[in-house]
């Protein structure tokens, strides 16, 4: 009876162990295969040819619908979050008693960790999304077996235009919302620190560190790259069915998710050292 | 072989129009691809095709709002932007299915026959009473 008992649990414990190995091989096939197409991708992009009258005629409406007609929500998105974060942020400082490093803050944390992370799930809710759904149903309907059958390819045509536009974007929203932020920072400091303007702009400049300046463009740019690769990649998933579509869309849309946090890691990472 | 199938133009209900695209961006992207011909000549080139076929109207919609026989006259014109087109066209009743006869398709490929080398047409062999005599 015993020797029944331990039989079943080591058979119980072997099958998690399996699950366990399964989920992690799963998991990491499927990290190398996006890092190795994100590579063949990077290799396109450096391509003259890549860059045919189709294509620049695909990246200009992208860049139009992700940077441009996103421009009054995001502006006033950004007011309203950036005077609120701003406000906020500068009156703890003032209650610890920290009024001396608030251009630390400012520049540290709020203009090169948050204005990216920001703008980053600001696209990724609206532009993320609407890739990976149309490039689902771009599938399901035979619309990519079309552009095969016209000898049109498909990363040339429909991947490149949309990961440039990612990192346009991302660099240009995530600029676009510091420098909002900035400008609230001058109407708090002066109401809250009784700063005049001169002296905050000086404050701002001594404060500014240009390797993180160029870290947060440099991760602002990767998250474009991937938050946009990553919803092409899962939409093109997609098996000739309509079922398969939602299917595709959570997927890539948590896939999106993880590497924007890994993505965050890393470039804190890259700050310590 | 090679040189057939870079002339090989499909039109068939297996190769749709692309849905996020306007009839003319969808006509005229072969050209623009294949031969990066600018934006503005390629629109000129759609625009004068679509007015053969008396189309001009729909140049800026989109698939799913074109009519049947629409929808086979912008499939034909992009088949025919393939540099000396060779076209195939695959049971064309499946793409108009309330089509009697088969004499709206040869009236269109004949207002723009220098727009192609070839065209064949593709279909079951009961569909033969479709035809008539040819």
């Amino acid at each position: 009876m015993l020797g029944y008992i331990i039989i079943i649990e080591e058979n119980w414990l072997m099958n998690v162990l399996e699950n366990i190995g399964r989920l992690e091989v799963k998991t990491a096939n499927s990290f190398i295969d996006t890092i190795s197409f994100a590579r063949k991708v990077i290799l396109r992009m450096f391509q003259y040819r890549t860059y045919n009258s189709a294509m620049r005629m695909v990246l200009i409406n992208q860049i139009y619908f992700t940077s441009v007609q996103i421009l009054p929500v995001f502006l006033l998105a950004s007011i309203v979050l950036g005077s609120l974060l701003i406000g906020i942020v500068f009156q703890l400082l003032k209650q610890l008693g920290l009024t001396d490093y608030f251009g630390n803050v400012l520049m540290g944390l709020i203009v090169t960790e948050l204005s990216p992370f920001f703008t980053v799930l600001f696209i990724t809710l609206r532009s993320a999304s609407a890739i990976n759904t149309e490039m689902a149903v771009m599938k399901v309907n035979g619309e990519i077996k079309t552009l095969e059958t016209f000898r049109i390819d498909v990363i040339n045509y429909l991947l490149i235009p949309r990961i440039i536009n990612g990192i346009v974007s991302l660099v240009l929203l995530s600029s676009l919302f510091s420098i909002v932020l900035m400008f609230s920072g001058i109407l708090f400091s002066w109401v809250i620190f009784g700063i005049s303007m001169d002296v905050y702009i000086n404050i701002l400049l001594n404060s500014a560190n240009f390797s993180d300046m160029v870290i947060a463009l440099i991760k602002c740019a990767v998250f474009g790259f991937f938050i946009t690769l990553i919803p092409i990649r899962f939409g093109l998933r997609a098996s000739h069915e309509f079922t398969s579509i939602p299917i595709v869309v959570s997927g890539g849309m948590v896939s999106v998710f993880t590497a924007i946090i890994i993505i965050e890691v890393l470039s804190l990472v890259t700050k310590l050292f | 072989m090679e040189t057939n199938r870079r002339q090989a133009a499909p039109v068939s209900v297996d190769v749709p129009l692309l849905s996020n695209q306007d009839v003319w961006m969808n006509i005229a992207l072969i050209k623009q691809y294949h031969e990066n011909m600018p934006r503005s000549q390629a629109e000129y080139i759609v625009l004068n095709a679509l007015q053969r076929l008396d189309l001009t109207h729909i140049a800026n919609k989109r698939n799913p709002s074109l009519t049947n026989e629409e929808r086979f006259c912008v499939l034909l014109l992009r088949a025919c932007m393939v540099r000396d087109a060779l076209i195939m066209i695959d049971r064309p009743f499946k793409i108009i299915p309330h089509l009697q006869d088969i004499n709206f398709i040869f009236k269109t490929l004949k207002k723009i026959d220098d727009f192609y080398a070839t065209c064949h047409i593709y279909d079951y062999k009961w569909m033969a009473d479709k035809y008539g005599e040819l």
